[in-house]
């Protein structure tokens, strides 16, 4: 399924330039497997970055560096060795996590192990992560979560379920990619929990969604 | 850049380092890599680029943008020390991979890096300092926020202006 709600431009431009924090760029990766849209838009960044480090002033570089690369090459085998053949994708399996969660998450969604933080909503936080928070979210069916903005960036790709708020239907494979400007209210769609992978960039600062729902609404 | 893949061409290959050797050294001590660091990096990522040349596809990205994200990649696998990310960037670039093939197109071709390039100095001077400060010192939305005390809001707003304006030289009919 092609998403519909994609990573914002200025979080694109970032993550090109390797400055997205970690957390962030996880969770953008997440989208990127599944959206072409934006991996082509991440192209055209690297192209400016591409273009950035050519346009700097250098000096030639001295002799004993080109000997050094010159003496590189020589230790270098004559025979090119193929490249490994790509992994073999298998047929999208409901039960897969992305491959960018894996690290962190695991492979298998029924596999995780969920920790009940608040009635309705089960959490799993990611260690490790410097400059920020990542974690996966399972918020039951037809929750209504409470109005509320963001500080800092918070992004948050939806892995299954769906939620709508008052920037449309998110559903799995969608992006949402807010900061302090945005405020919203997500309701789970009936049937199906909502589990997304979140991420913000200011740690010790909960105040997107997640934290107002487990701090206000449901007495976390 | 053909001679290289295809015969092995150290002269054709020094050509690149020489252009480019240097360019990756200042990008990487820009991004606060000491000296040393730095030149094992520049040599590993021209390395990378002697090893796989036959992999190089110019009809995909441009030498530049290539060996961009190779420098790139490595600063952050082994000088910032997330090792989850390599792995990653591979993953989706087999994705891009696949894609092409299924399509059986024509990949993009590379676009014009004159017009870019006079794209980005046509930038607006506040939009051209958020972009270098993003691309050249790795700086994240929140800390160029801070440093240059502007909203993070007006951050991103410019940086997507910039970006629009350097898309849309990338993508004009030539």
């Amino acid at each position: 399924m092609t998403p519909n709600h994609h990573l914002d431009d200025a979080t694109l431009l970032s993550y090109s330039a390797g400055a997205l924090p970690m957390g962030l760029a996880v969770v953008a990766a997440t989208h990127l497997e599944r959206c072409v849209a934006c991996r082509t838009h991440l192209h055209e960044a690297d192209q400016i970055g591409g273009v950035l480090i050519q346009q700097q002033r250098v000096d030639a570089p001295t002799e004993a560096a080109r000997a050094a690369m010159l003496a590189l090459l020589d230790a270098e085998p004559t025979i090119e060795s193929l490249a490994p053949p790509p992994d073999v994708v298998a047929e999208r399996d409901p039960d897969r996590l992305p491959s960018a969660l894996q690290p962190w998450f695991g492979t298998s969604i029924r596999a995780l192990r969920w920790r009940r933080v608040a009635p309705g909503v089960q959490r799993i936080r990611a260690s490790g992560i410097n400059g920020g928070d990542l974690m996966l979210l399972r918020v039951a069916p037809g929750s209504k979560l409470p109005l509320h903005s963001h500080q800092g960036n918070e992004l948050t790709v939806i892995l299954d379920g769906a939620y709508d708020d008052m920037l449309g239907h998110f559903g799995p494979g969608d992006a949402a990619d807010l900061d302090g400007e945005t405020t919203h209210q997500p309701v789970t769609s009936p049937g199906l929990s909502c589990i997304c992978v979140a991420a913000t960039d200011a740690p010790l600062k909960f105040s997107g969604w997640i934290a107002r729902t487990l701090q206000l609404v449901l007495g976390f | 850049m053909a001679a290289v893949a295809v015969q092995r061409d150290r002269a054709s290959f020094m050509r690149i380092y020489d252009h480019y050797a240097p360019r990756l050294q200042r990008y990487l001590r820009n991004l606060g890599v000491p000296e040393s660091m730095a030149d094992e990096l520049v040599q590993e990522v021209l390395l990378t680029l002697w090893r796989k040349a036959a992999m190089f596809d110019p009809a995909r990205a441009s030498l530049a943008t290539w060996l961009y994200r190779v420098a790139r990649n490595l600063y952050i696998d082994q000088v910032r020390r997330e090792p989850h990310w390599l792995p990653i960037q591979e993953g989706l670039d087999r994705l891009d991979d696949d894609e092409s093939s299924r399509l059986d197109s024509q990949p993009e071709s590379c676009f014009d890096q004159d017009i870019l390039k006079q794209a980005i100095d046509r930038l607006p001077p506040g939009q051209a300092k958020l972009v270098r400060m993003g691309y050249l010192e790795s700086k994240s939305h929140s800390e160029i926020s801070a440093e240059l005390n502007m909203p993070l809001g007006s951050v991103k707003s410019s940086l997507r202006r910039a970006f629009a304006k350097l898309q849309a030289s990338m993508r004009a009919p030539r």
